[in-house]
């Protein structure tokens, strides 16, 4: 087999790139962002060299591939655990001043259930979170943001207790959140 | 447990039984574990060891030790916590909560937000398949149980749901499919539920399922005779119409019901 010249091996990584961008950029399932081994099947073995060079295209846009772990997914192989992994595009620090057409009083509410829920190690009884914020917000309203934010995906709940969702784990500095709360 | 009529016997029994709620509290109450001294639990453990004498008694000292054990492992887990840079006192973080005004909080949640960027987009293939579904959808009138509304495009399933409910796994599924090739490549050209339908209820979904990937690869071939509304499955290499990798893909809805799979199978014994 003739060796690859370097114009070929360039045409086909812009080619590979391409295609990861639009496979990313474009919602293919209900949850957005592509699998690992959905990339690997797309793009072939070097899906994570080519996710790279997307990366750097995508940081001169201030944007960024991030990869979300599986929960207890730390004891696989690094190759394994990549194709368990979502990869997502974020926003790599919002210049836009307002990204989200949310009423101010549900990010309000959002901001503290995320925080109440990490400042208790990330889970928490329903009726807990619901108690915390009813002190603010009439009852009914918690009831349905509640809902609304597992719908959304950044709270999850599991048998009557809430924990924090794969949106938050996606979109939400958690540590920067905390810091901003405090002080 | 049975009655102990010999007092001292009782005592340890109770001692036991109060260290044991003492766990369970812990677990479900999310209490400090460090509040259980795990070194007297196993001296207690241990003083009593030589005396166990029946089932009973090695039964619940294995259950003192199985709760002994999740305790410690809480205590890892709240040391893993509280050295995580998460950590912080949830009475602070709760009483600064209350003090911020929501304009703050939501300055807070918006200054730590990478929101994800993703877009939706109907392609005209999609538009196409879309309008063949419409297309091969019988009117709502004339469907009723006989032919159920497919599930709404949202909530179908891929594989990645399927590998989380443990129906199947990744490097089982390719196997999974062949197999299903394989059987299709045997029995020829079939009617589509006839192919389908099988023993219980749960292999002919599955089946139904793991079929629809050799539709969408083109390794087999639905032929659908709207008038008898039957439909006729192949596997590809059987079809002589060498159009067919020529013509435009559309998605076609073949119902599957549990009531369906009843009556087959009765006319399956019957036959």
């Amino acid at each position: 087999m003739e060796s690859e010249t370097e114009e070929e091996l360039r045409t086909r990584t812009e080619r590979k790139v391409k295609k990861a961008a639009q496979l990313l950029f474009f919602r293919q399932h209900r949850i957005p962002g592509v699998k690992g081994w959905e990339l690997k099947k797309a793009l072939g073995e070097d899906y994570v060299e080519v996710i790279a060079v997307l990366n750097s295209v995508l940081d001169t846009l201030g944007m960024e591939v991030k990869r979300i772990g599986e929960e207890g997914g730390e004891r696989e192989g690094e190759e394994k655990k990549a194709e368990r992994d979502r990869f997502m595009i974020v926003l790599k620090s919002p210049v836009i001043e307002k990204a989200s057409g949310e009423r101010i009083d549900n990010i309000a509410m959002l901001s503290a259930t995320l925080a109440y829920i990490i400042s208790k190690q990330g889970k928490v009884q329903r009726k807990a979170v619901e108690d915390f914020l009813s002190d603010k917000f009439p009852k009914q309203r918690v009831y349905f943001a509640l809902d609304r934010y597992i719908k959304q995906g950044y709270v999850g709940e599991d048998d009557k207790a809430l924990y924090i969702g794969w949106r938050t784990r996606a979109e939400v500095d958690r540590k920067a959140l905390l810091d901003l709360i405090l002080t | 447990m049975g009655n102990y009529k010999n007092p001292g016997k009782q005592m340890k029994f109770d001692e036991l039984f109060r260290l044991l709620n003492f766990c369970k509290t812990i677990q479900t109450e999310g209490t400090d574990p460090f509040d259980l001294d795990v070194k007297r639990f196993l001296e207690t453990l241990k003083h009593y060891h030589k005396k166990w004498k029946s089932l009973e008694d090695l039964l619940l000292d294995a259950d003192a030790i199985a709760e002994l054990a999740k305790i410690i492992e809480l205590q890892g887990k709240w040391i893993k916590d509280r050295s995580s840079s998460f950590y912080i006192d949830p009475v602070l973080l709760e009483l600064k909560l209350k003090m911020l005004e929501p304009q703050q909080l939501a300055t807070a949640f918006f200054k730590s937000w990478h929101p994800i960027i993703s877009l939706d987009r109907i392609t005209p293939q999609r538009l196409t398949e879309g309008l063949a579904y419409w297309n091969a959808l019988l009117p709502l009138g004339e469907r009723d149980d006989e032919f159920p509304l497919p599930s709404a495009v949202e909530s179908t399933f891929d594989i990645e749901d399927l590998i989380e409910l443990n129906i199947l796994s990744e490097t089982e599924f390719d196997d999974a499919v062949q197999a299903v090739l394989n059987e299709l490549e045997e029995r020829g050209r079939i009617e589509y539920h006839a192919f389908i339908y099988g023993a219980s209820f749960e292999t002919s979904v599955k089946k139904a399922y793991l079929t629809s990937y050799l539709v969408n690869e083109g390794k087999a071939e639905l032929d659908i005779n709207p008038l008898e509304e039957e439909v006729f499955i192949s596997p590809s290499y059987t079809n002589v119409n060498a159009q067919a990798h020529h013509t435009q893909s559309r998605s076609i809805p073949v119902s599957l019901s549990y009531e369906d799979w009843l009556r087959w199978r009765v006319r399956q014994k019957r036959n």
